[in-house]
């Protein structure tokens, strides 16, 4: 499933991942965007891994904030932009 | 830390002979680095690239943003490099890029928006020396009311920022979509339907030979902040050449982001 989101006046997050029994699995994170350190993306791929596909935006916007050490910097993203494309991602592939 | 200035520092210039794209790739890292490691004064790199490539961004998508078949029917060798940021399509001749390895603290304090402008003022004083009227659009590229001129991106590495900027000096736009995936989506909010259209290059808007272009604007980097000649040290070239062998060339880190 694939799903993706522009933020305004921010950059393209693309989200690709896949569902099994229900939950988010083979999350990955890209786009156009800048996150420092870059390791921080690996982060974000682990706890978006597993969510319940029925999260909603809200919910999963927070579990990308919980899982960011104090020191990351986001430029043309944001955990609620990176939650759009994920729902969106999840949308689409439910209309397929 | 309080904010320096440009003419704090002693600027040093880089502008060597053509190099392959996975030895730029690395020679970003290298001499940022070694800035960082207090071994080089800050620099401006300005590259001559040896063959055409796709640059892609840090947390780009190999297959979202590149259409492998096709970039190999041209001869188009695909690299990753270390900052965020877009996909660039490079021939030669066809772009003036530069990096700039700037300590931390020229932007300090600054929001990542000021500090995009910050490192670009220059340029955009030297495009207005030679006859556009350009300007910084937010986030991360310069334009003019023609179209969008270059892009720019930076990566942080302890206490040093790494600036680098494509422009486009021409443009084979038939064959940039043809090797770039550019979706509808990343266009929403742009106002244009056409990618091609983006992009106005700088020949058609200064009628100057590129290496004359690239001559004004280092002139206006030495009146601004002032530019000593460099070169590449050995052990730095070395270094360089070792990365871009066992990361930049290799899949594992082209496909790091599949």
């Amino acid at each position: 499933m694939h799903g993706e989101y522009k933020m305004p006046g921010g950059k393209l997050v693309v989200i690709d991942l896949e569902v099994h029994v229900g939950h988010l699995r083979q999350v990955q994170v890209s786009g156009d965007f800048f996150l420092e350190p870059d390791s921080a993306l690996h982060s974000i791929n682990a706890a978006l891994e597993g969510q319940p596909a029925t999260a909603d935006e809200a919910t999963l916007a927070n579990v990308i904030q919980q899982a960011l050490a104090a020191d990351v910097l986001m430029y043309g993203i944001s955990p609620e932009a990176i939650a759009v494309a994920v729902r969106r991602a999840l949308h689409q592939g439910a209309e397929a | 830390m309080t904010r320096s200035q440009w003419h704090e520092h002693d600027w040093q210039l880089i502008h060597t002979a053509p190099q392959a794209p996975a030895l730029h790739m690395a020679l970003d890292e290298v001499m940022t680095e070694e800035v960082a490691a207090g071994r080089r004064a800050p620099t401006l790199r300005v590259w001559e690239w040896a063959s055409p490539a796709v640059v892609i961004g840090r947390f780009q998508s190999l297959r979202n943003e590149v259409d492998s078949a096709a970039a190999k029917r041209h001869g188009i060798e695909v690299v990753r490099r270390i900052s965020g940021g877009g996909a660039m399509f490079i021939e030669p001749g066809n772009t003036i890029t530069y990096s700039i390895y700037a300590p931390l603290s020229l932007v300090e304090g600054l929001s990542f928006q000021e500090a995009y402008a910050l490192m670009d003022a220059w340029v955009i004083a030297a495009l207005g020396d030679l006859g556009i009227k350009a300007w910084y659009q937010p986030l991360n590229d310069i334009t003019s009311e023609a179209g969008k001129i270059a892009g720019a991106a930076q990566a942080r590495r302890g206490s040093t920022v790494l600036h680098h900027v494509t422009m486009a000096y021409d443009i084979d736009a038939a064959k940039m979509l043809d090797v770039l995936r550019i979706g509808r989506e990343k266009l929403s909010d742009k106002g244009t339907a056409s990618a091609a259209k983006r992009v106005d290059p700088l020949r058609s808007q200064t009628g100057l030979p590129r290496e004359a272009v690239i001559a004004r604007m280092m002139d206006t980097f030495h009146a601004r902040h002032g530019l000593h000649f460099d070169h590449i040290r050995p052990h730095e070239l070395e270094q360089a050449s070792t990365l871009a062998h066992n990361k930049f060339a290799s899949d594992a880190w082209t496909a790091e982001v599949p």
